[in-house]
């Protein structure tokens, strides 16, 4: 099947600019398609869809107060300020940073951030290939187990990742799938009983990374 | 008195996640037909497809916090179905129904005018899709069957157009053989 068949079939080309052969596979397309139309099965949604759903919903727990005040806090609210009050706040942000303006270095190659007196962070790369999920996300020691970074899949490619800050030492992690599946990182270079039966990917972070 | 005003779907999302949970059939009955209506276009199951929708609005139930674009979550709850519908084809023991039981599969009950001869035709259509990976068949599903553009679903499925054409283009090469057959 060559460009033009496709590219008409796409919608983009007319017909009539195609040339006798291949205007005579388009129509066998067109008519296998409208089979395919034919042949589709139709139906609504069935009439206890509705009542199976909010029963189901109603066994799940309701959300404890600590993770409604959580949500609360997370969730994107509007926010009127006046142009004096961003002044005023920028005016007292630039007081409040001049004296620290020394600058702060990190091992070469490693991205690293935190003060002199604070142990430094190191950004840690998280790569799953989940080409199924719609939500990825990571938990470990580094987060006390909640499953508070999510990793992104732009491109669409099934191969989720994220740069994680991570405190220098050894830590045990697993990637949480759809919010519901534990995984286990196949390409971890160490693994550890978890103490239920599953293993946890290890990740020893140096300070230098 | 003035008519109450429906709630928009952004509206909704707010007030479930604020602790209105009975404001989640709202969407339930908003989106309900449309998700289902391709799941049986995935699975050519009535079954299958009821139950895997259901998992859906359950699952978007459980997640809608994660739903960044609330005014859009009919899109968002779809993409949870077609990735529920696309592991469900992968599954191993789905993959072993023979074209031939296909036939059993699909709901008759829905055309009862359907003769012998169009219901070989159906399960043959049919069965050629199952030969396609799960991607292709959403992909062929949603542009040829369903007969959305390349932009609609490729926003829905967070795809490139680009991504979008290339599964499209392989699903009909694996299908020429089918139409060999028909020509």
């Amino acid at each position: 099947m060559n460009g033009e068949l496709h590219g008409h079939l796409d919608g983009n080309i007319p017909a009539e600019a195609l040339d006798h052969t291949d205007r005579e596979e388009a129509d066998e397309w067109n008519r296998m398609v409208a089979s395919f139309r034919q042949a589709a099965p139709r139906g609504g949604a069935p009439p206890w869809l509705e009542q199976r759903v909010m029963a189901e919903l109603e066994s799940l727990p309701e959300p404890g107060p600590l993770r409604r005040a959580l949500g609360w806090l997370v969730r994107p609210a509007p926010v009127r300020v006046s142009p004096l009050t961003v002044g005023l706040a920028a005016a007292v942000l630039v007081v409040a940073l001049v004296p620290r303006s020394a600058p702060e270095s990190g091992p070469s190659g490693v991205q690293t951030a935190g003060s002199a007196s604070e142990e430094p962070v190191v950004y840690v790369q998280f790569v799953l290939e989940a080409p199924s999920a719609s939500s990825v996300a990571v938990a470990g020691d580094f987060s006390a187990w909640e499953p508070s970074f999510t990793l992104t899949d732009p491109d669409g490619d099934g191969v989720w990742s994220a740069r994680i800050p991570v405190r220098p030492g050894v830590h045990g992690y697993m990637f949480l799938i759809d919010e519901t599946r534990w995984q286990t990182d196949p390409n971890a270079e160490r693994y550890q009983d978890d103490g239920f039966g599953n293993r946890n990917a290890v990740l020893a972070v140096g300070a230098s990374g | 008195m003035a008519p109450p005003v429906e709630r928009t779907d952004a509206q909704v999302v707010r007030d479930i996640l604020a602790g209105d949970r009975d404001a989640y059939r709202l969407l339930v009955r908003r989106y309900g037909d449309t998700l289902h209506g391709h799941a049986l276009r995935m699975t050519a199951s009535q079954d299958e497809a009821a139950d895997l929708v259901q998992r859906a609005f359950v699952q978007g139930f459980r997640k809608l916090r994660s739903c960044r674009e609330p005014e859009r979550v009919g899109a968002w709850l779809f993409r949870i179905l077609a990735n529920l519908c696309t592991d469900h084809v992968r599954s191993p023991r789905r993959r072993d129904l023979r074209i031939t039981e296909l036939a059993s599969l699909l709901p008759s009950e829905a055309d009862p005018s359907l003769d012998a001869a169009a219901a070989e035709i159906r399960a043959r259509v049919w069965g050629a899709l199952e030969s396609l990976t799960p991607e292709q068949r959403e992909a062929f599903v949603l542009k040829h069957v369903e007969g959305r553009s390349y932009e609609e679903i490729a926003a829905v499925m967070d795809l490139s157009v680009a991504s979008l054409k290339m599964r499209v283009h392989r699903a009909r090469e694996a299908l020429r053989g089918l139409l060999e057959e028909y020509a």
